[in-house]
């Protein structure tokens, strides 16, 4: 038993490799942006050293909502209906607090058809992760706009778009989200330590990624396009994750300022400072970063806003500290007696 | 004149938010506990304050808990609808009414009790005239029918239970009302006399019966969006729940208000999906909006339990009326094949019942499964002697909890049918034991996405199967079988309140028999299709405009039994009276030459 294996496979911290992590073949178009946040999660998951069987894995309809089946093979899943993944989740979530809900969601399933679902899951503050796989297009439809759709954005073939687009981060800052990023598919180092940061979250994490859409909306003239994203991208800081299973003295202190976050699970993400220092804490200054690459044309990368004192749903609920999935009989159905007490009342 | 003793109606006529709602029930409750057969309904308008409401009182020896045809005692209070109300009555009723309305009585054909009932009401305190003027007409017509007064204010004291100075405040105006009816009217017709009470018996609304059954069994996740007439379950399991299902202080449960419809069916399938036990509650409309996510349900065999609480639609409908015309869509919800569990309580004690066995179907049969009350069951107060504690555990259906039970289990696959019976097994999350990912698309009998002709067409029909095997399960229905009877009556639902009067209204008019048969529950019972096999007429009574069980029935019985069934369905959004399908069963005697 002590001896090693010859070929040393790599295993995380609960001696996992990563292939307990991974998923199946994926059916999306070659070169999709999802793919890459598919590999990221892979990462993520894996390189917290979670059990692989404690995560569930959530989504809705569209081309992002089909990824759950490209990654966590050994975490039960539900690919649900259209924009209505957030309320599945909040069920699952209430009655098994101690799982990691990791949902997937698209710009249509977000941004048009679930917008009401999404609101109230931020609202209610779900510990959960969603990771929003912007690319401004309906990609299972053949290249409708999305309403994250940026003015001005040119299809391939057609017309113009000149309707507002939602900002989603801009939503979650005023609504209070507990945790708002954003991020691109593209920037894999960055986007791995925003997801794994939002799973030792506890609350809604929404991280919105730019995820280009290879067939319908990656032509020059779309703000979603892998070129123009990698020109117009402004970082608010570069973004590193120091899991608490790791002490932080031997982590390499990055030169230049820096300021550390401490996530619920005692993990720690570290935000260094590229530009002006930006106060996650300071949901004014998100917003005024996002307007400011709005009139820019540009897409600001990184954790926006963070709050990690607000109150989940579970813990609004005074739930039993057991997950109440794992209650019997015993704690679920009255007594005979009580039941007699009850008509008792009914009948004075 | 001849007295009239229990067998009466009495119809108050006030508005919406003056406080009339609690001497009605007050009024109720002393006919109840001095143990005459009395029932009330509450016709309310969709409304906080001011439109019209109507409360109807009927006691009846024979049990009767329809109300009845006609008014014998009308009490006149809102302006609003005087005149309307004055003129539905027959000549020779009894008005008891309110002089300081305003308005005048135009009726001489009517015995007339005028009563100064505010300026009555403001001698006790002249802020809550107009309240306490209610407690005056109670006052007046325990004097003029004869109740007993300690039983009168046993009833006020349980009403304001605990609010010493509104008991009584309420008194002194049922006293002073007793006082000026005394004085200034000669007896009445119409008397109430005490009979002999059933000792044990409440009063309780369906909703309510509904809640304490789900909290009896086992609910752990309740969401919902108010819509009336459900919202008094969802929020009799708030009352109730605290007090019954806490561990440690901490709750076993979960309630979350949803933002609509749509977010609380997603939130039952999260927890029917998680492994637990989820409910919602709704009517109508809330139902249509969740249709999506039953289809989900369906096709993913994820176990849920919505109940509707029927109102009257087509859409926004009469938001406060009654109807059975959410049947069709419950049974074949969503889009595509289905076809799902329907539980039909027709008494508060099969609210209670079904309440926790709902949850036991769905488990057991993956599916979601549906409780079918309506406005006049839930909102109504009904007498009630009690409920039986369940009489089976908890079954959680087919979950495989550990390894050894899985591996016991040869090729397992969540969608693969081992037993025969159309129910596969299922792992829960965060087991560990073998997961899925869980779709609405096409699967295979492991779950993997498919598109496969002969896997879909397969997968169909063992769902199909699957739902089939529920008819000998779900609760049979209650037959009264007439001897030598070729004519049978097949109901469901609150008409169980009206079947009674129906059947001796039609034998006095008639001279003929009937066996009946109350449907409990769908996909009908096997006992259902005997019956129709056993009588040469069968006649299907229910409360909508298009005869939605006899539809359900005519598209699944043979050929040879088609010829047997006639529609006898009837609604005006009010609580189903014996004679609009007495009418209707006539029409159809007319038509078979009976």
């Amino acid at each position: 038993m002590s001896e090693k294996p010859v070929r040393a496979i790599k295993l995380n911290v609960i001696n996992e490799p990563k292939d307990s992590y991974t998923g199946g073949k994926s059916s999306l178009c070659p070169g999709c942006g999802h793919d890459q946040i598919s590999s990221v999660i892979v990462n993520a998951a894996w390189e917290n050293g979670l059990e692989p069987h404690r995560i569930a894995k959530m989504s809705g309809i569209g081309c992002s909502s089909k990824t759950p089946a490209y990654y966590l093979n050994k975490s039960h899943g539900f690919n649900t209906v259209h924009g209505r993944m957030p309320s599945v989740t909040t069920g699952a979530n209430v009655v098994n607090k101690d799982l990691t809900y990791l949902g997937v969601s698209g710009d249509g399933d977000s941004a048009s058809i679930g917008i009401g679902q999404l609101i109230h899951a931020i609202r209610r503050n779900v510990n959960m992760v969603y990771v929003l796989e912007n690319n401004g297009v309906y990609g299972l439809t053949k290249g409708q706009y999305s309403a994250t759709a940026d003015i001005g954005s040119k299809k391939k073939k057609g017309t113009t778009n000149e309707t507002q687009p939602i900002d989603l981060c801009a939503l979650a800052v005023n609504l209070g989200c507990s945790f708002v990023a954003r991020s691109f598919s593209g920037s894999k180092k960055q986007l791995t330590a925003i997801i794994k940061a939002a799973l030792s979250h506890k609350g809604f994490a929404l991280i919105d990624v730019v995820s280009p859409c290879v067939t319908f909306n990656n032509n020059d003239e779309s703000l979603r396009s892998y070129g123009y994203v990698k020109d117009h991208q402004a970082e608010l800081h570069s973004v590193g994750y120091i899991p608490h299973f790791s002490p932080l003295e031997q982590v390499e202190v990055p030169a230049g300022s820096y300021r550390d976050i401490t996530l619920h699970d005692g993990s720690t993400m570290r935000l260094e400072t590229i530009s002006d220092e930006h106060d996650v804490s300071d949901a004014v200054a998100a917003l005024a970063a996002l307007h400011k690459a709005e009139s820019e044309q540009k897409h600001v990368m990184g954790l926006l806003y963070f709050n990690g004192d607000k109150p989940s749903l579970d813990e609004d609920l005074d739930l039993h500290h057991t997950a109440i999935t794992e209650l019997g009989q015993d704690d679920l159905r009255p007594s005979r007696e009580t039941l007699a007490k009850v008509i008792d009342s009914l009948r004075n | 004149m001849d007295q009239i003793v229990n067998d009466f109606t009495i119809n108050i006529a006030t508005a919406n938010g003056t406080g009339s709602q609690s001497a009605n029930l007050i009024l109720l409750q002393t006919l109840f506990d001095m143990g005459i057969p009395v029932s009330g309904k509450n016709l309310f308008p969709s409304n906080i304050s001011g439109l019209p409401t109507w409360y109807i009182v009927r006691l009846s020896d024979a049990g009767y808990q329809a109300p009845g045809e006609r008014t014998h005692i009308q009490v006149l209070v809102n302006p609003a609808t005087w005149d309307d109300d004055l003129a539905s009555l027959e000549p020779g009723s009894t008005v008891i009414w309110n002089t300081d309305s305003k308005m005048e009585m135009t009726r001489e054909d009517v015995i007339s009790y005028p009563v100064p009932m505010t300026k009555i009401a403001r001698t006790l305190n002249p802020k809550l005239a107009r309240m306490i003027a209610n407690v005056v007409y109670v006052g007046v017509i325990a004097e003029l029918i004869g109740m007993d007064h300690v039983v009168l204010e046993n009833a006020i004291s349980g009403q304001f239970s605990g609010k010493q100075k509104a008991i009584e405040l309420n008194s002194q105006a049922a006293i002073l009302g007793r006082e000026y009816a005394a004085e200034n009217f000669d007896s009445c017709q119409y008397q109430s006399v005490a009979r002999e009470k059933v000792e044990g018996g409440f009063f309780i609304e369906g909703n309510e019966a509904v809640a304490l059954g789900s909290i009896f069994g086992g609910v752990q996740m309740l969401a919902w969006y108010p819509i009336t007439p459900s919202s008094g379950i969802p929020e009799a399991i708030i009352d109730w729940i605290p007090k019954l299902r806490q561990k440690e202080g901490k709750a076993t449960y979960a309630i979350i208000q949803a933002e609509d419809e749509l977010a609380a069916a997603g939130m039952v399938l999260g927890a029917g999906w998680a492994g637990a036990r989820g409910m919602t509650a709704t009517s109508g409309p809330g139902i249509s909006l969740m249709q999506e996510f039953i289809g989900l349900a369906y096709f993913a065999e994820i176990p849920t339990v919505f109940w509707d609480v029927n109102r009257v639609g087509p859409s926004t409908g009469l938001p406060t009326r009654t109807q059975q015309s959410d049947l069709a869509m419950l049974y074949e919800g969503s889009h595509g094949d289905t076809q799902h569990i329907v539980f039909i309580p027709g008494t508060v004690e099969e609210c209670f019942e079904y309440g926790w066995k709902i949850f036991d179907a769905a488990e057991r049969f993956q599916s979601p499964v549906f409780g079918f009350s309506d406005l006049d069951l839930g909102m109504n107060r009904w007498p009630c002697q009690g409920f039986e504690y369940p009489d089976q555990d908890m079954d959680r259906g087919k979950v495989l909890l550990t390894k050894e039970q899985m591996d016991a289990i040869d090729n397992y696959g969540r969608y693969r049918d081992v037993d025969g019976d159309g129910i596969p097994y299922r792992t829960l999350p965060g087991s560990g034991l073998d997961p899925i990912l869980y779709r609405g698309t096409g699967h295979d009998e492991d779950g993997t996405y498919s598109e496969n002709p002969d896997v879909y067409h397969k997968l169909m029909g063992r769902l199909k199967r699957k739902i089939e095997g529920a008819r000998t399960y779900l609760p049979a229905p209650v037959i009264r079988q007439e001897e030598d009877c070729d004519i049978g009556i097949v109901f469901y639902g609150s008409i169980e309140n009206t079947i009674a009067e129906i059947d001796d209204m039609l034998e006095l008019a008639t001279g003929q028999m009937v066996s009946t048969c109350r449907v409990r529950a769908l996909p009908l019972h096997s006992d259902v299709m005997d019956f129709v096999a056993r009588h040469k007429t069968v006649i299907v009574l229910e409360a909508n405009r298009d005869g939605q069980l006899f539809g359900i029935m005519r598209k699944e019985y043979p050929y040879k039994l088609i010829g047997h069934m006639h529609s006898a369905a009837f609604s005006d959004g009010m609580p189903p009276r014996a004679k609009s399908f007495v009418d209707k069963i006539l029409e159809v005697f007319e038509e078979v030459g009976l």
